[in-house]
Protein backbone atom coordinates (compact mmCIF):
# COMPACT_ATOMS: atom_id res chain seq x y z
CA UNK A 1 0.00 0.00 0.00
CA UNK A 2 1.51 3.18 -0.75
CA UNK A 3 0.88 6.35 1.65
CA UNK A 4 2.15 9.56 1.42
CA UNK A 5 3.15 11.36 4.15
CA UNK A 6 4.06 14.60 2.18
CA UNK A 7 2.02 17.82 2.29
CA UNK A 8 1.26 18.55 -1.76
CA UNK A 9 -0.67 20.88 -3.05
CA UNK A 10 -3.56 19.39 -5.24
CA UNK A 11 -2.20 18.49 -9.00
CA UNK A 12 -4.77 20.19 -9.97
CA UNK A 13 -3.27 20.44 -13.53
CA UNK A 14 -3.48 16.64 -13.50
CA UNK A 15 -7.13 16.28 -12.18
CA UNK A 16 -8.39 18.39 -15.13
CA UNK A 17 -6.28 16.21 -17.20
CA UNK A 18 -8.24 13.36 -16.28
CA UNK A 19 -11.43 15.10 -16.78
CA UNK A 20 -10.22 16.15 -19.75
CA UNK A 21 -9.34 12.51 -21.04
CA UNK A 22 -12.71 10.85 -19.32
CA UNK A 23 -14.83 13.84 -21.27
CA UNK A 24 -13.15 13.15 -24.19
CA UNK A 25 -13.46 9.33 -23.95
CA UNK A 26 -17.38 9.90 -23.14
CA UNK A 27 -17.53 12.14 -26.43
CA UNK A 28 -16.12 9.08 -28.88
CA UNK A 29 -19.82 7.52 -27.98
CA UNK A 30 -22.39 10.09 -27.80
CA UNK A 31 -25.28 7.85 -28.90
CA UNK A 32 -24.50 5.81 -25.95
CA UNK A 33 -23.77 8.24 -23.68
CA UNK A 34 -26.58 10.78 -24.22
CA UNK A 35 -29.22 9.77 -26.93
CA UNK A 36 -29.80 6.41 -25.80
CA UNK A 37 -31.24 7.53 -22.14
CA UNK A 38 -32.98 10.34 -23.94
CA UNK A 39 -35.11 7.90 -26.24
CA UNK A 40 -35.41 6.00 -23.31
CA UNK A 41 -36.77 8.40 -20.97
CA UNK A 42 -39.01 10.40 -23.80
CA UNK A 43 -40.72 6.64 -24.59
CA UNK A 44 -41.13 6.23 -20.64
CA UNK A 45 -42.44 9.81 -20.53
CA UNK A 46 -44.83 9.41 -23.67
CA UNK A 47 -46.28 5.67 -22.91
CA UNK A 48 -46.80 5.93 -18.77
CA UNK A 49 -46.89 9.42 -18.60
CA UNK A 50 -48.82 10.63 -21.26
CA UNK A 51 -50.89 7.46 -22.67
CA UNK A 52 -51.22 5.55 -19.87
CA UNK A 53 -51.43 8.90 -16.80
CA UNK A 54 -54.23 10.80 -19.27
CA UNK A 55 -56.27 7.85 -17.53
CA UNK A 56 -54.89 7.51 -13.76
CA UNK A 57 -56.36 10.07 -11.47
CA UNK A 58 -54.52 13.06 -10.10
CA UNK A 59 -51.82 12.73 -7.20
CA UNK A 60 -52.01 14.96 -4.54
CA UNK A 61 -53.25 17.33 -6.90
CA UNK A 62 -50.86 16.98 -9.68
CA UNK A 63 -50.83 15.04 -13.10
CA UNK A 64 -49.64 11.57 -13.29
CA UNK A 65 -47.17 12.75 -15.94
CA UNK A 66 -45.91 15.37 -13.25
CA UNK A 67 -45.61 12.56 -10.39
CA UNK A 68 -43.83 10.17 -12.76
CA UNK A 69 -41.17 12.56 -14.17
CA UNK A 70 -38.91 12.89 -11.37
CA UNK A 71 -39.00 9.07 -11.00
CA UNK A 72 -37.65 8.91 -14.63
CA UNK A 73 -35.52 11.62 -14.03
CA UNK A 74 -33.83 10.01 -11.22
CA UNK A 75 -33.36 6.15 -12.94
CA UNK A 76 -31.63 7.64 -15.87
CA UNK A 77 -29.66 9.85 -13.43
CA UNK A 78 -28.97 6.51 -11.32
CA UNK A 79 -28.23 4.58 -14.88
CA UNK A 80 -25.73 7.09 -16.42
CA UNK A 81 -23.55 7.80 -13.13
CA UNK A 82 -23.09 4.21 -12.61
CA UNK A 83 -22.71 2.95 -16.18
CA UNK A 84 -20.39 6.41 -16.70
CA UNK A 85 -17.78 5.39 -13.39
CA UNK A 86 -18.19 1.78 -13.81
CA UNK A 87 -17.08 1.52 -17.78
CA UNK A 88 -14.44 4.08 -17.01
CA UNK A 89 -12.89 2.10 -14.85
CA UNK A 90 -13.05 -1.30 -15.99
CA UNK A 91 -12.22 -0.27 -19.07
CA UNK A 92 -8.49 1.50 -17.74
CA UNK A 93 -8.06 -1.43 -16.23
CA UNK A 94 -8.63 -3.98 -19.22
CA UNK A 95 -6.76 -1.81 -21.61
CA UNK A 96 -4.17 -0.89 -18.51
CA UNK A 97 -3.81 2.75 -19.03
CA UNK A 98 -4.52 2.67 -15.41
CA UNK A 99 -1.36 2.54 -14.83
CA UNK A 100 -0.76 6.10 -16.61
CA UNK A 101 -2.17 7.14 -13.49
CA UNK A 102 -0.63 5.04 -11.34
CA UNK A 103 3.10 5.78 -11.88
CA UNK A 104 2.32 9.62 -12.13
CA UNK A 105 1.94 12.21 -8.97
CA UNK A 106 -1.79 11.76 -8.39
CA UNK A 107 -3.18 11.17 -5.56
CA UNK A 108 -6.22 8.95 -4.96
CA UNK A 109 -8.34 11.69 -3.82
CA UNK A 110 -7.21 13.39 -7.31
CA UNK A 111 -7.94 10.01 -9.36
CA UNK A 112 -11.40 9.72 -8.06
CA UNK A 113 -12.50 13.05 -7.80
CA UNK A 114 -11.72 13.29 -11.47
CA UNK A 115 -13.72 10.30 -12.08
CA UNK A 116 -16.82 11.79 -10.74
CA UNK A 117 -16.44 15.12 -12.03
CA UNK A 118 -16.99 13.62 -15.08
CA UNK A 119 -19.57 11.20 -13.55
CA UNK A 120 -21.40 14.60 -12.43
CA UNK A 121 -21.20 16.67 -15.95
CA UNK A 122 -22.86 13.19 -18.01
CA UNK A 123 -25.82 13.14 -15.65
CA UNK A 124 -26.29 16.55 -15.71
CA UNK A 125 -26.15 16.80 -19.19
CA UNK A 126 -28.66 13.90 -19.52
CA UNK A 127 -31.23 15.58 -16.61
CA UNK A 128 -31.15 19.00 -18.89
CA UNK A 129 -32.06 17.02 -22.15
CA UNK A 130 -35.17 14.97 -19.76
CA UNK A 131 -36.22 18.22 -17.98
CA UNK A 132 -36.50 19.68 -21.83
CA UNK A 133 -38.45 16.63 -23.02
CA UNK A 134 -40.75 16.61 -20.05
CA UNK A 135 -41.34 20.63 -21.24
CA UNK A 136 -42.25 19.58 -24.22
CA UNK A 137 -45.19 17.82 -22.62
CA UNK A 138 -46.09 20.52 -19.62
CA UNK A 139 -45.01 18.58 -17.05
CA UNK A 140 -41.47 20.02 -16.20
CA UNK A 141 -41.97 22.64 -13.21
CA UNK A 142 -39.42 23.16 -10.46
CA UNK A 143 -40.10 23.63 -6.54
CA UNK A 144 -36.64 24.29 -5.31
CA UNK A 145 -33.88 24.40 -7.81
CA UNK A 146 -31.13 24.24 -4.50
CA UNK A 147 -32.77 20.93 -4.05
CA UNK A 148 -33.02 20.31 -7.11
CA UNK A 149 -29.26 20.65 -7.47
CA UNK A 150 -28.88 18.75 -4.19
CA UNK A 151 -30.62 15.72 -5.63
CA UNK A 152 -28.89 15.67 -8.76
CA UNK A 153 -25.46 15.94 -7.81
CA UNK A 154 -25.46 13.65 -4.60
CA UNK A 155 -27.29 11.11 -6.52
CA UNK A 156 -24.38 10.92 -9.16
CA UNK A 157 -21.51 10.56 -6.44
CA UNK A 158 -22.91 7.88 -5.05
CA UNK A 159 -23.98 5.67 -7.88
CA UNK A 160 -20.80 7.23 -9.34
CA UNK A 161 -18.66 5.76 -6.43
CA UNK A 162 -20.69 2.18 -6.66
CA UNK A 163 -19.93 2.10 -10.46
CA UNK A 164 -16.17 2.76 -9.52
CA UNK A 165 -16.26 -0.04 -6.90
CA UNK A 166 -17.78 -2.55 -9.52
CA UNK A 167 -15.41 -1.29 -12.00
CA UNK A 168 -12.46 -2.51 -9.82
CA UNK A 169 -14.01 -5.51 -9.34
CA UNK A 170 -15.31 -6.62 -12.19
CA UNK A 171 -12.97 -9.10 -13.82
CA UNK A 172 -15.27 -9.55 -17.23
CA UNK A 173 -17.80 -7.34 -19.11
CA UNK A 174 -20.64 -9.51 -17.92
CA UNK A 175 -19.53 -8.68 -13.72
CA UNK A 176 -20.01 -5.30 -14.96
CA UNK A 177 -24.04 -5.76 -15.75
CA UNK A 178 -24.60 -7.85 -12.11
CA UNK A 179 -25.55 -4.49 -10.34
CA UNK A 180 -27.44 -2.94 -12.64
CA UNK A 181 -29.50 -6.52 -13.13
CA UNK A 182 -29.85 -7.54 -9.53
CA UNK A 183 -30.10 -4.47 -7.93
CA UNK A 184 -30.38 -1.07 -9.80
CA UNK A 185 -33.22 -2.37 -11.69
CA UNK A 186 -35.30 -4.11 -9.57
CA UNK A 187 -35.52 -1.31 -6.54
CA UNK A 188 -35.45 1.32 -8.80
CA UNK A 189 -38.99 -0.26 -9.93
CA UNK A 190 -40.13 -0.61 -6.36
CA UNK A 191 -38.56 2.17 -5.34
CA UNK A 192 -41.69 4.94 -5.74
CA UNK A 193 -40.63 5.90 -9.50
CA UNK A 194 -44.11 5.08 -11.10
CA UNK A 195 -46.34 4.98 -7.96
CA UNK A 196 -46.93 6.07 -4.29
CA UNK A 197 -45.75 3.86 -1.63
CA UNK A 198 -50.02 4.33 -0.91
CA UNK A 199 -50.44 2.15 -3.70
CA UNK A 200 -48.52 -0.57 -2.60
CA UNK A 201 -50.28 -3.36 -0.35
CA UNK A 202 -49.82 -2.39 3.32
CA UNK A 203 -47.92 -5.31 4.25
CA UNK A 204 -44.73 -4.28 1.25
CA UNK A 205 -45.08 -0.42 2.51
CA UNK A 206 -42.02 -1.05 4.98
CA UNK A 207 -39.66 -2.59 2.27
CA UNK A 208 -39.92 0.61 0.63
CA UNK A 209 -38.70 2.47 3.41
CA UNK A 210 -36.25 0.62 3.64
CA UNK A 211 -34.83 1.15 -0.08
CA UNK A 212 -32.62 4.11 -0.61
CA UNK A 213 -34.10 5.07 -4.46
CA UNK A 214 -37.48 5.40 -2.13
CA UNK A 215 -35.69 8.84 -1.00
CA UNK A 216 -34.11 9.53 -4.08
CA UNK A 217 -37.64 9.81 -6.07
CA UNK A 218 -38.83 11.45 -3.52
CA UNK A 219 -36.27 13.76 -2.81
CA UNK A 220 -36.32 15.04 -6.34
CA UNK A 221 -40.13 14.89 -6.88
CA UNK A 222 -40.18 17.11 -3.88
CA UNK A 223 -37.69 19.50 -5.56
CA UNK A 224 -39.95 19.55 -9.12
CA UNK A 225 -43.43 19.30 -7.68
CA UNK A 226 -43.14 19.74 -4.30
CA UNK A 227 -44.50 16.47 -3.36
CA UNK A 228 -42.88 14.05 -1.13
CA UNK A 229 -44.15 10.79 0.65
CA UNK A 230 -40.88 10.96 2.71
CA UNK A 231 -39.62 12.99 5.73
CA UNK A 232 -37.07 15.32 3.56
CA UNK A 233 -34.39 15.20 6.46
CA UNK A 234 -34.18 11.85 6.37
CA UNK A 235 -34.12 11.26 2.67
CA UNK A 236 -31.06 13.82 2.77
CA UNK A 237 -29.28 12.24 5.54
CA UNK A 238 -29.50 8.40 4.38
CA UNK A 239 -28.42 9.74 0.46
CA UNK A 240 -25.04 11.67 2.89
CA UNK A 241 -24.86 8.72 4.64
CA UNK A 242 -24.91 6.52 1.89
CA UNK A 243 -22.21 8.80 -0.49
CA UNK A 244 -20.14 8.85 2.66
CA UNK A 245 -19.76 5.54 3.30
CA UNK A 246 -19.52 5.00 -0.34
CA UNK A 247 -16.38 7.21 -0.57
CA UNK A 248 -14.65 6.07 2.28
CA UNK A 249 -14.49 2.48 0.92
CA UNK A 250 -13.53 3.74 -2.90
CA UNK A 251 -11.01 5.75 -1.05
CA UNK A 252 -9.59 2.90 1.20
CA UNK A 253 -9.68 0.87 -2.35
CA UNK A 254 -7.62 2.67 -4.14
CA UNK A 255 -4.92 3.24 -1.04
CA UNK A 256 -4.69 -0.42 -1.54
CA UNK A 257 -4.49 -1.02 -4.86
CA UNK A 258 -7.49 -3.08 -5.22
CA UNK A 259 -8.47 -4.20 -8.77
CA UNK A 260 -5.40 -1.50 -9.73
CA UNK A 261 -1.86 -2.59 -8.77
CA UNK A 262 -0.40 -5.76 -8.91
CA UNK B 1 26.20 11.78 -3.20
CA UNK B 2 22.57 10.19 -3.56
CA UNK B 3 21.37 7.44 -5.79
CA UNK B 4 19.11 7.49 -8.42
CA UNK B 5 17.38 4.42 -7.10
CA UNK B 6 18.48 2.35 -4.19
CA UNK B 7 16.76 -0.75 -3.64
CA UNK B 8 17.18 -2.89 -0.65
CA UNK B 9 15.85 -6.42 0.60
CA UNK B 10 13.28 -5.90 -2.08
CA UNK B 11 10.63 -8.73 -1.85
CA UNK B 12 7.35 -8.95 -3.94
CA UNK B 13 5.11 -12.46 -3.73
CA UNK B 14 2.21 -12.01 -5.25
CA UNK B 15 -1.50 -14.04 -4.33
CA UNK B 16 -1.01 -18.05 -4.26
CA UNK B 17 2.21 -17.32 -2.53
CA UNK B 18 4.43 -16.86 -5.79
CA UNK B 19 7.47 -15.19 -5.32
CA UNK B 20 8.44 -12.45 -8.20
CA UNK B 21 11.34 -10.73 -6.73
CA UNK B 22 13.20 -12.45 -3.42
CA UNK B 23 15.27 -10.05 -1.43
CA UNK B 24 16.60 -7.37 -4.53
CA UNK B 25 19.14 -4.79 -3.56
CA UNK B 26 20.77 -2.79 -5.86
CA UNK B 27 21.83 0.83 -6.60
CA UNK B 28 22.07 2.85 -9.43
CA UNK B 29 23.95 5.88 -9.37
CA UNK B 30 23.20 9.29 -10.67
CA UNK B 31 24.12 10.07 -14.34
CA UNK B 32 24.65 5.63 -15.19
CA UNK B 33 23.48 3.99 -17.76
CA UNK B 34 22.31 0.58 -15.93
CA UNK B 35 21.45 -2.64 -17.61
CA UNK B 36 19.10 -4.74 -15.90
CA UNK B 37 19.13 -8.51 -17.26
CA UNK B 38 17.72 -11.79 -16.91
CA UNK B 39 15.34 -14.65 -18.21
CA UNK B 40 11.39 -13.95 -18.44
CA UNK B 41 9.92 -14.66 -15.24
CA UNK B 42 13.28 -13.75 -13.17
CA UNK B 43 11.55 -10.13 -11.65
CA UNK B 44 13.01 -7.74 -13.88
CA UNK B 45 9.53 -6.12 -14.82
CA UNK B 46 8.27 -6.57 -11.12
CA UNK B 47 10.73 -4.74 -9.81
CA UNK B 48 10.52 -1.76 -11.98
CA UNK B 49 6.43 -1.78 -11.16
CA UNK B 50 7.02 -1.85 -7.64
CA UNK B 51 9.78 1.08 -8.20
CA UNK B 52 6.97 2.87 -10.04
CA UNK B 53 3.71 2.03 -7.97
CA UNK B 54 2.28 -0.37 -10.50
CA UNK B 55 2.67 -3.21 -7.90
CA UNK B 56 2.83 -3.14 -4.11
CA UNK B 57 6.11 -4.32 -2.74
CA UNK B 58 5.80 -6.47 -0.19
CA UNK B 59 8.67 -5.60 1.91
CA UNK B 60 11.94 -3.85 1.53
CA UNK B 61 12.96 -0.35 0.80
CA UNK B 62 12.71 2.04 -2.55
CA UNK B 63 14.41 5.48 -2.95
CA UNK B 64 14.88 6.90 -6.04
CA UNK B 65 17.08 10.14 -5.42
CA UNK B 66 16.87 9.43 -1.55
CA UNK B 67 12.89 9.97 -1.78
CA UNK B 68 11.06 7.19 -0.24
CA UNK B 69 9.15 5.78 -3.05
CA UNK B 70 6.05 4.28 -1.13
CA UNK B 71 5.82 6.70 1.84
CA UNK B 72 6.26 9.96 -0.83
CA UNK B 73 5.20 7.94 -3.59
CA UNK B 74 3.89 11.35 -5.03
CA UNK B 75 7.29 13.04 -5.23
CA UNK B 76 9.04 9.72 -6.05
CA UNK B 77 6.63 9.61 -9.05
CA UNK B 78 7.89 13.34 -10.41
CA UNK B 79 11.31 11.89 -10.95
CA UNK B 80 10.80 8.65 -12.93
CA UNK B 81 9.86 8.54 -16.23
CA UNK B 82 8.59 4.76 -17.44
CA UNK B 83 8.44 3.05 -21.13
CA UNK B 84 7.12 -0.30 -19.97
CA UNK B 85 7.40 -3.81 -21.91
CA UNK B 86 3.28 -3.53 -22.98
CA UNK B 87 1.59 -0.95 -24.17
CA UNK B 88 -0.75 0.04 -21.67
CA UNK B 89 -2.46 3.29 -23.49
CA UNK B 90 -5.86 4.08 -24.67
CA UNK B 91 -5.89 2.17 -27.90
CA UNK B 92 -8.76 4.91 -29.58
CA UNK B 93 -6.47 8.00 -28.32
CA UNK B 94 -3.88 9.54 -30.71
CA UNK B 95 -0.35 9.64 -30.12
CA UNK B 96 -0.83 13.74 -29.40
CA UNK B 97 -3.47 12.96 -26.83
CA UNK B 98 -1.44 10.25 -24.97
CA UNK B 99 2.02 12.24 -24.90
CA UNK B 100 0.17 15.24 -24.24
CA UNK B 101 -2.35 13.53 -21.26
CA UNK B 102 0.85 12.21 -19.70
CA UNK B 103 2.27 15.77 -19.61
CA UNK B 104 -0.58 16.98 -17.64
CA UNK B 105 -0.94 14.31 -15.26
CA UNK B 106 2.31 15.69 -14.36
CA UNK B 107 1.29 18.94 -13.42
CA UNK B 108 3.43 20.54 -16.63
CA UNK B 109 1.14 23.56 -17.72
CA UNK B 110 -0.30 24.11 -20.59
CA UNK B 111 2.16 25.89 -23.20
CA UNK B 112 4.78 23.39 -21.36
CA UNK B 113 3.58 20.27 -21.92
CA UNK B 114 2.34 21.23 -25.33
CA UNK B 115 6.08 22.04 -26.41
CA UNK B 116 7.12 19.15 -24.89
CA UNK B 117 4.83 16.87 -26.59
CA UNK B 118 5.29 18.63 -30.27
CA UNK B 119 9.09 18.13 -29.61
CA UNK B 120 9.34 14.50 -29.21
CA UNK B 121 6.41 13.56 -31.50
CA UNK B 122 9.38 15.60 -34.00
CA UNK B 123 12.30 14.42 -32.89
CA UNK B 124 10.94 10.61 -32.61
CA UNK B 125 9.38 10.71 -36.66
CA UNK B 126 5.89 10.58 -35.14
CA UNK B 127 4.41 13.92 -36.99
CA UNK B 128 2.35 12.41 -40.02
CA UNK B 129 1.00 9.88 -36.86
CA UNK B 130 0.38 11.87 -34.20
CA UNK B 131 -3.08 12.47 -34.77
CA UNK B 132 -3.97 8.66 -35.60
CA UNK B 133 -5.69 6.24 -33.03
CA UNK B 134 -2.70 4.77 -31.30
CA UNK B 135 -4.41 1.38 -32.37
CA UNK B 136 -3.44 1.57 -36.27
CA UNK B 137 -0.15 1.94 -35.79
CA UNK B 138 2.34 -0.22 -36.37
CA UNK B 139 4.48 -1.92 -33.31
CA UNK B 140 7.55 0.61 -34.00
CA UNK B 141 5.69 3.74 -34.10
CA UNK B 142 3.24 2.40 -30.72
CA UNK B 143 6.97 1.51 -29.25
CA UNK B 144 7.77 5.53 -30.36
CA UNK B 145 4.79 6.96 -28.26
CA UNK B 146 4.89 5.01 -25.28
CA UNK B 147 8.87 6.18 -24.98
CA UNK B 148 7.69 10.07 -25.73
CA UNK B 149 5.34 9.58 -22.77
CA UNK B 150 8.18 8.67 -20.35
CA UNK B 151 9.98 11.60 -21.73
CA UNK B 152 7.54 14.08 -21.44
CA UNK B 153 7.68 15.45 -18.17
CA UNK B 154 12.00 15.34 -18.66
CA UNK B 155 12.19 13.12 -15.50
CA UNK B 156 15.42 12.58 -14.14
CA UNK B 157 15.39 8.75 -13.81
CA UNK B 158 13.79 7.02 -17.06
CA UNK B 159 13.21 3.26 -16.69
CA UNK B 160 12.94 1.70 -20.06
CA UNK B 161 11.57 -2.13 -19.92
CA UNK B 162 12.37 -3.96 -23.01
CA UNK B 163 12.39 -0.66 -24.89
CA UNK B 164 13.41 -1.80 -28.25
CA UNK B 165 11.35 -5.37 -28.43
CA UNK B 166 9.84 -5.40 -31.78
CA UNK B 167 11.30 -2.58 -33.49
CA UNK B 168 13.23 -2.12 -36.35
CA UNK B 169 16.66 -1.90 -36.60
CA UNK B 170 16.70 1.49 -37.94
CA UNK B 171 14.69 2.56 -34.73
CA UNK B 172 16.93 0.79 -32.27
CA UNK B 173 20.10 2.10 -33.86
CA UNK B 174 18.01 5.75 -33.62
CA UNK B 175 16.56 4.76 -30.00
CA UNK B 176 20.29 3.95 -28.87
CA UNK B 177 21.39 7.54 -30.09
CA UNK B 178 18.99 9.56 -28.55
CA UNK B 179 19.33 7.51 -24.99
CA UNK B 180 23.12 8.18 -25.16
CA UNK B 181 22.18 11.66 -25.68
CA UNK B 182 19.81 11.91 -23.08
CA UNK B 183 22.48 9.70 -21.12
CA UNK B 184 25.59 12.18 -21.81
CA UNK B 185 22.83 15.24 -20.88
CA UNK B 186 22.90 13.60 -17.03
CA UNK B 187 20.00 11.42 -17.04
CA UNK B 188 20.14 8.65 -15.39
CA UNK B 189 18.51 5.19 -17.40
CA UNK B 190 17.83 1.64 -16.26
CA UNK B 191 17.05 -0.14 -18.86
CA UNK B 192 15.92 -4.03 -19.76
CA UNK B 193 16.55 -6.00 -22.37
CA UNK B 194 17.16 -9.22 -23.70
CA UNK B 195 19.50 -8.06 -26.27
CA UNK B 196 22.93 -8.42 -25.36
CA UNK B 197 24.71 -6.72 -27.60
CA UNK B 198 21.98 -3.68 -26.45
CA UNK B 199 23.48 -3.80 -23.01
CA UNK B 200 26.78 -4.16 -24.15
CA UNK B 201 26.53 -1.02 -26.51
CA UNK B 202 24.87 0.95 -24.01
CA UNK B 203 25.26 0.40 -20.17
CA UNK B 204 28.32 1.35 -17.42
CA UNK B 205 26.73 -0.74 -14.92
CA UNK B 206 25.12 -4.53 -15.65
CA UNK B 207 22.83 -6.43 -12.75
CA UNK B 208 22.12 -10.06 -13.94
CA UNK B 209 18.34 -11.53 -12.09
CA UNK B 210 17.25 -14.73 -12.00
CA UNK B 211 14.62 -16.39 -10.09
CA UNK B 212 13.98 -13.39 -8.20
CA UNK B 213 17.14 -12.87 -7.02
CA UNK B 214 20.41 -10.73 -8.29
CA UNK B 215 23.18 -13.08 -9.16
CA UNK B 216 25.52 -11.60 -10.66
CA UNK B 217 26.70 -7.21 -10.27
CA UNK B 218 29.49 -5.56 -11.77
CA UNK B 219 30.27 -2.83 -14.29
CA UNK B 220 30.32 -3.82 -17.93
CA UNK B 221 33.60 -3.75 -18.29
CA UNK B 222 34.01 -6.91 -15.88
CA UNK B 223 31.05 -8.82 -17.39
CA UNK B 224 32.63 -8.25 -20.87
CA UNK B 225 36.04 -8.97 -20.28
CA UNK B 226 35.76 -12.20 -18.46
CA UNK B 227 36.22 -15.18 -20.28
CA UNK B 228 33.13 -15.84 -22.96
CA UNK B 229 32.10 -12.21 -22.40
CA UNK B 230 28.86 -10.70 -21.55
CA UNK B 231 27.00 -13.63 -22.96
CA UNK B 232 28.83 -16.21 -21.16
CA UNK B 233 28.59 -14.37 -17.81
CA UNK B 234 24.74 -14.38 -18.68
CA UNK B 235 24.08 -17.75 -18.95
CA UNK B 236 26.16 -18.98 -16.03
CA UNK B 237 24.90 -16.51 -14.16
CA UNK B 238 20.91 -17.50 -14.73
CA UNK B 239 22.05 -21.27 -14.28
CA UNK B 240 21.39 -22.52 -18.47
CA UNK B 241 22.42 -25.62 -18.90
CA UNK B 242 26.37 -26.21 -19.68
CA UNK B 243 26.12 -27.06 -23.77
CA UNK B 244 24.64 -23.37 -23.67
CA UNK B 245 27.50 -22.05 -22.32
CA UNK B 246 29.75 -24.17 -24.33
CA UNK B 247 28.26 -22.88 -27.31
CA UNK B 248 28.65 -19.21 -26.22
CA UNK B 249 32.41 -19.90 -25.43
Amino acid sequence: MNSSTETLTINWIGLGTIVRREAMRMMRVPIQVFLAPWISALLFIFIFGFVVGGRIAPIAGHRYLEFVLPGILMMNVVNSSFLQSSSQVYFSRFLRFVEETLVAPLSYVEMIAGSLAVVVARTVVTAVGILLMGAAFGATSIHSFVEFLFWIVAISVSFGLLGIIIGLWAKNFEQLNVLTVFFIAPLSMVGGVFNTIGMLPSWLRWLALLNPFFYFSSGLRHAMIGFSESSLGLGIAVTLALSAVLALLVWRLYAVGYGLRE
Amino acid sequence: MTPALSIAHLRKVYRRATVAVDDISLTVNEGDFFGFLGPNGAGKSTTIHCVTGIANPTSGDIRVFGVDAVKNYREARRLIGLSPQEFNVDTFASPYNIIEWMGGYFGLPAPKRRSRTEMLIEKFGLTEHSRKEFRELSGGLKRRVVLCRALVHDPRLIILDEPTAGVDVELRHDLWRYLQELNAEGKTILLTSHYLEEVERLCRTVAIVARGRIVRQGTKNELVSAAGGLEQAYLGATGRPPDLIEAAQ
